[in-house]
């Protein structure tokens, strides 16, 4: 019982990190249309800076306590590059998915690159400050806080981003716009200015994950490849542009993962791919998603 | 002018043996020029770090060498490529022999890279001396018996190693035993290795768990809650990359690290990143061929320490050693062979059989060069201790051991080896 209990929090807090980068990739398809490969890179740019911001930080001698509120400050101050990538984007709205694909994945290039300029090539990490936090522990259990307060910025995150969405009056004009992208610009929504905004949204998600969970891991040039991977999968297995696929399916790969390094270590990456093919034979528009007219 | 057979079997035996390997008069007209080496280094990605690392070490191996004349009277000049991919790494290889013409080739640290490139070495006839990256699997097929070729210690020594002094000194103190090791060839060999071990020594343990993350995996607490459930006495890990600090990080957080015996023949290649307050003490822990803070070192490595922590603001780890000494032993062989040659320059061949057999003192200890082209290094491991000056652990007690107890003689297969070799515990 204990050691389920230890094993399902590790395997819901890779969920949470996975749920933030996909609900931003989830959010930008569902309005804007664009499957967006650069998420990844939002998640890694956020893990670099989040390690600088800590850094400049700790030697202006803000408290270590603070350290969260720190990372959660510097994932959203980086959104101001989602306009000028947006505005970019604004050039492959109307065109074929694979040049959307091939402009995403270039830009994914591209960052690596501006990665290993501006931080090197090594991998960076931050001490263990976060452990500050303490440790939740009892007899084999044994969790650090900080792990838990990522779980709840995440599932804050989504229940924010539903309220944002249900009951506000723009989130009612991004599901609009999401809908009837025509009609809703006849109706006199700037539909560019609503993209813009999307799109900055999507980043900060993406830029706040990597910066949320840089201090139990590390930044690394390889990292944005790696973790859209696993993003495609949670997006396809809780159906693309749905919010409340993004969540489910996220704790589903999270889940998989972890309890399956249990039973079979030798199914950690096939267990995800089967629960994929599984969803995409039953269920081709995933768990969530709406089936193509 | 009728050209008659004879005539032109001649003159294409003339050119031949102008255009040989060590041509017989390249060496007189190359005499002034200065000696140009080849470095073949990851420079970006997981291993960059120990790639600068024997940069680092060959530049200040050529600094100090030229001062003191080169090698046999030409200074020496370094032309340094990117080691990445096989393929692209074969490419540069390529370029460094036929288009900068270089007189040797140094570097490799991935296994993957070293087993695509040995064939290509040993076709284009140039001499070549990897740093690293020689695990058991494919090395028998796809580098057999090479002549250009001059290999690492076998990566499976600090397997042997760690193997043996957790016999000496835990045997009958853990019963279940727990592995967390990269998904390559390295990881699954080591783990291999460390079992074969415990099997030729009778000691009786079940393997609860093995776990095997992707190599650069930087979320491992599913790994870590997986570990736990096994509730292990004893894990052994070759996490060797930049995952390994993050690993001993999330294992000390969920309390893995208190009770559990950890042995980590690799962990030096991220030593100071191994810092002191999630990395236990009396944690056993391999620093490969090179400790950078052996109070037994002799004057040579403590210079280069000193230089390194001096203008690096670090201390370097086992890649500055194995490229320290493919430097060296270069050297060597070449004066060794020129001076049997009455100080003239050798031919890449004179090299070559200088190379075998030959004894160089490098920054880790002693080393040496079998005749089958696989070199026999010191290597250092212990147990971890707070008690330094640093952030990060040292060795508290450790024990050095050479190569010619640790990896396989001549011939022989690896597994087989270990099941009737006789090692001293």
């Amino acid at each position: 019982m204990i050691a389920f209990a230890n094993i399902l929090v590790g395997g819901v807090f890779h969920a949470a990190v996975l749920f933030l980068v996909a609900a931003g990739l989830q959010l930008v398809f569902g309005v804007q249309k664009i499957i967006n490969l650069a998420c990844g890179s939002f998640y890694a740019l956020g893990a670099y800076f989040g390690i600088t911001f800590i850094g400049y930080a700790t030697d202006a001698g803000v408290s270590a306590w603070l350290i969260l509120p720190g990372l959660v400050v510097a994932g959203i101050l980086l959104g101001f590059i989602g306009p000028p990538i947006e505005r970019l984007l604004r050039t492959v709205y109307d065109r074929d998915e694979s040049f959307q694909l091939l402009l995403t994945f270039a830009l994914v290039l591209m960052f690596q690159d501006v990665f290993r300029f501006i931080w090197g090539s090594n991998p960076r990490s931050l001490d263990s400050a976060y452990l500050i936090y303490g440790t939740i522990s009892g007899r084999e259990f044994s969790v650090p806080v900080y792990n838990l307060l990522v779980i709840a910025a995440a599932i804050a995150t989504a229940a924010g981003l539903g309220a944002f969405l249900q009951r506000t009056d723009f989130g009612r004009i991004l599901r609009a716009t999401a809908e009837n992208r025509a009609m809703a610009e006849a109706l006199g929504v700037d539909v560019r200015r609503v993209y813009a905004a999307v799109f900055t949204l999507g980043t900060v998600l993406g830029t706040t994950a990597g910066a949320l969970v840089v201090p139990t891991a590390a930044a690394s040039l390889d990292m944005a490849i790696e973790f859209v991977v696993e993003a495609f999968a949670v997006v396809v297995i809780g159906g693309l542009g749905s919010m409340r696929g993004a969540f489910a399916g996220a704790l589903i790969v999270g889940l998989i993962r972890a309890y399956s390094l249990v039973l079979y270590p030798e199914l950690e990456v096939l267990a995800i791919y089967i629960i994929v093919i599984a969803v995409l034979l039953i269920r081709p528009a995933g768990l969530f998603g709406r089936p193509a007219a | 002018m009728a050209i008659s057979r004879r005539s032109l079997l001649k003159s294409a035996a003339a050119v031949g043996a102008l255009s040989a390997p060590g041509a017989v008069f390249a060496p007189a007209l190359a005499q002034r020029e200065p000696v140009r080496i080849g470095i073949l280094a990851p420079r970006s990605g997981i291993a960059a770090a120990p790639g600068e690392n024997g940069i680092r070490a060959t530049q200040w191996a050529v600094e100090r060498f030229n001062a003191q004349g080169g090698i046999a009277g030409r200074k020496i000049e370094l032309v340094i490529a990117e080691e990445s991919t096989p393929k692209d790494t074969i490419e540069r290889f390529s370029k460094l022999v036929q288009q900068d013409k270089v007189d040797c080739v140094q570097g490799i640290i991935s296994t993957g890279v070293g087993l695509a490139l040995g064939p290509v070495v040993e076709e284009a006839r140039a001499l070549t001396i990897y740093w690293d990256g020689t695990t058991q699997d494919g090395v028998d097929e796809k580098i057999p018996n090479p002549r250009y070729l001059f290999r690492s210690t076998d990566n499976e020594c600090e397997a042997i190693m760690s193997s043996l002094l957790t016999i000496k000194h835990w045997k009958g103190k853990f019963a279940t035993v727990a592995g967390i090791n990269p998904d390559y060839s390295y990881g699954r060999n080591n783990m291999a290795a460390f079992a074969a071990m415990l099997k030729r020594f009778g000691i009786e343990h079940k393997v609860v768990t093995e776990q095997w993350p992707k190599v650069g995996t930087m979320d491992l607490t599913s790994h870590v809650a997986a570990l736990k459930a096994a509730q292990p006495d004893l894990i052994f890990s070759s996490l060797l990359f930049a995952d390994l600090p993050v690993f001993m990080k999330q294992a000390h957080a969920a309390g893995l690290t208190k009770d559990t015996k950890l042995v980590f023949p690799a962990a030096g290649w991220q030593h100071t990143l191994m810092k002191k307050e999630f990395t236990p003490e009396g944690m056993l822990f391999g620093h490969n061929t090179l400790y950078f803070a052996n109070p037994n070192a002799s004057p040579l490595a403590k210079e280069f320490v000193d230089w390194y922590e001096k203008t690096h603001k670090d201390y370097p780890e086992w890649e500055a050693d194995r490229a320290y000494f493919a430097i060296a032993s270069y050297k060597a062989a070449v004066e060794k062979a020129s001076k049997a040659k009455n100080g003239s320059w050798p031919a890449q061949d004179d090299v070559i059989e200088a190379m075998a057999g030959l004894e160089v003192e490098s920054l880790g200890g002693k080393g040496a060069w079998r005749k089958d082209h696989i070199a026999e290094q010191t290597f250092v491991q212990g147990f971890t201790t707070h008690n330094n000056k640093y952030d990060f652990v040292t060795l508290g007690t450790f024990e050095t051991m050479y190569a010619a107890d640790l990896q396989k003689p001549a011939g022989a297969n690896f597994w087989d080896w270990i099941k009737t070799a006789q090692f001293k515990v």
